[in-house]
């Protein structure tokens, strides 16, 4: 070790953590090589759950890839469709209506409570305690519940289309989200009173994993990992998307880029997206959620039964796709775990030519060499929990 | 950004008396046990599945496939085999026939309508491409079998009435009653009790 001149140095022992070991969030597979108790170096093999997502777009109609945009972060699958649609739309040059855009806001952000507590929880689960994580679930069942409501599935929205969304806010919904809004702030400040005064808490993540500011950059972090270390980067508020320019709301930053911090800003992000809820919900317009694009975007049910135009778009569209122009676009939106890109290239077939995915776990995942290395074995778990990595995006 | 959240918990380095008292008296552990403590007197939330309760999906839920009759008993599948080019994933299988018997809304229905649940993603874009409203994905959820051949299902039986009325809104745990078959283990929904967890 560097600093451990009075340590024994004893020979160097490489363990194996993973892929099944229960605190890794998953099939992370990690290759520690540890002096004694602490860490030289640590080496994340990935590749488990690979199932080749971008060589199946390149096989797919552009509207049939957005079901295996859920499998990537499978604890948010609405950022992802919407990541994934909005590239498509950049492509295709299709404005959303107003309603559509604001549906999407409410979406993604009750998406974004979720995939916190489930990191939290899981976090406090990894760390020995078991209560929030059944606190944490409470809630999370609470916005599966509106998911359900919305679009019929629990976990694997497929919600978001190219020019929209698959249907409106159903009746009800409205009024449950807002319930939903005012009850959550109450129940944040019982994870904090769980955990965020706790000295073990606090023992196990302050100082823990480490990594400045530059370091942060330098890496490529995106998300809570970067702003954990005080750097103020948040696409939603750095380069506005659908209408996120018209909310009030924080970035939360740290200071010391510790695990801590880390877990701070997430407590913090799950209040502001409570407060984006709530202010959408009050400035949502009526209207159209579809775009009135009929070469890209399917016409809504009702027409296609009585307006024979709309029937023939209608089969053209399901049975053919649409043919975009020729060309490249990358486009980014700030997906729970961080910045979540698709780069798509067209070479004017109805199939991508090829398409990229800037999947933000496995930029984060990289980070883990720099935080865990001088540290403690038990201090990985608390290293990979601050990270947040989900496999299905890492793999991809 | 101070003003957000970092100042509440910056007061490491400097340990006032109050502070030290606190840590003596094991308050931080003692506010988390009064939180967990307070819930031993509120309402459980857990449900009782599936010995005595069963949850109703939503309307809009995304289960087991149905197809469906008009008003007039007649089938709404036409055989356009949308459903079949829409699939991303190619589980399901239309194979189309003329009928002048009137069975169908039109001269044409369905002769095979197939689809294995082993490769459906229940990502609902069959729904979407159907014409005619016949194909929806219902409510059925329980879909475990002792067989593979138990998974892929036929239009035969999906197109029989579905045990929770389309109607009926959803959302809710009603009391069930568990039923052990030879070939799959079911739970019988009794919709007329019903309660909402939130």
């Amino acid at each position: 070790m560097e600093n451990g001149n009075r340590d024994l140095i004893t020979r160097e022992v490489t363990l194996n953590m993973g892929p099944q070991h229960p605190s890794t969030h998953g099939v992370m597979h990690l290759i520690l090589h540890m002096q004694g108790e602490k860490i030289v170096k640590a080496e994340p093999d990935i590749g488990f759950l690979h199932r080749g997502m971008e060589k199946i777009a390149e096989n797919l109609l552009y509207s049939q890839f957005v079901p295996y945009t859920d499998r990537l972060d499978y604890l948010s699958s609405m950022t992802n469709n919407l990541g994934y649609v909005m590239a498509v739309e950049k492509l295709l040059n299709i404005e959303v209506p107003e309603r559509g855009k604001y549906i999407r806001v409410i979406t993604s952000e009750l998406s974004r409570i979720s995939s916190h507590l489930l990191a939290v929880g899981a976090w406090g689960l990894d760390l020995g305690a078991i209560t929030i994580v059944l606190y944490a679930f409470r809630e999370r069942e609470m916005i599966l519940d509106l998911f359900e409501m919305l679009c019929g599935a629990r976990l694997t929205y497929n919600y978001m289309k190219i020019g929209g969304v698959r249907g409106d806010l159903p009746p009800g919904f409205i009024e449950k989200c807002k319930e939903f809004v005012n009850i959550f702030p109450k129940r944040v400040d019982e994870y904090e009173g769980l955990l965020t005064g706790n000295r073990i808490w606090l023992r196990r993540n302050k100082g823990i994993g480490v990594v400045t500011a530059e370091d942060a950059i330098n890496l490529g972090l995106t998300g809570p990992s970067l702003r954990g270390s005080g750097v103020n980067w948040d696409i939603r508020k750095d380069e506005p998307y659908l209408v996120y320019d018209r909310f009030d709301f924080k970035v939360a930053t740290g200071e010391n880029g510790d695990c801590f911090d880390r877990y701070i800003v997430r407590v913090e992000e799950m209040r502001q997206a409570a407060r984006i809820i709530e202010q959408a919900l009050q400035q949502i317009p009526d209207g159209p959620v579809n775009a009135d694009v009929p070469e890209f975007v399917l016409p809504p049910k009702e027409d296609v039964m009585t307006k024979m135009e709309s029937l023939i778009h209608h089969f053209k569209l399901i049975s053919h796709g649409f043919k975009p122009p020729k060309g490249e676009v990358y486009s980014s939106i700030e997906a729970p775990k961080g910045e979540l890109g698709f780069y798509i290239i067209s070479d004017g077939s109805e199939r991508p030519f090829r398409v990229k995915i800037r999947a933000p776990s496995f930029v984060n995942l990289q980070g883990i060499d720099h935080m865990s290395k001088g540290a403690y074995f038990a201090d990985v778990v608390a290293v990979i929990s601050s990270l947040d990595p989900v496999f299905g995006e890492v793999d991809k | 950004m101070n003003e957000l959240s970092t100042d509440n918990h910056k007061n490491s380095s400097s340990l006032s008396i109050k502070d030290l008292l606190k840590k003596v008296f094991f308050i931080d552990l003692i506010q988390g046990l009064f939180i967990t403590f307070n819930y031993t007197f509120t309402k459980t939330i857990t449900e009782r599945y599936p010995d005595d309760e069963k949850w109703i999906p939503y309307k809009r839920f995304r289960g087991l496939h149905t197809l469906n009759r008009n008003k007039e008993g007649k089938e709404l599948c036409v055989g356009c085999e949308l459903c079949q080019k829409s699939c991303p994933t190619q589980c399901i299988t239309v194979i189309p026939m003329e009928d002048k018997t009137g069975k169908g809304i039109a001269d044409r229905i369905a002769y095979r309508w197939e689809i294995n649940l082993l490769r459906c993603m229940f990502c609902g874009l069959c729904e979407d491409a159907c014409p005619t409203e016949a194909l929806k994905l219902g409510r059925e959820y329980e879909l475990a079998s002792f067989s593979m051949q138990r998974q892929i299902r036929s239009k035969e039986e999906l197109i029989k009435p579905q045990p929770i009325p389309v109607e009926f809104e959803g959302g809710v745990i009603v009391r069930a009653t568990l039923e052990k078959g030879d070939k799959e283990i079911k739970v019988k929904p009794d919709l007329s009790v019903q309660k909402r967890w939130w």
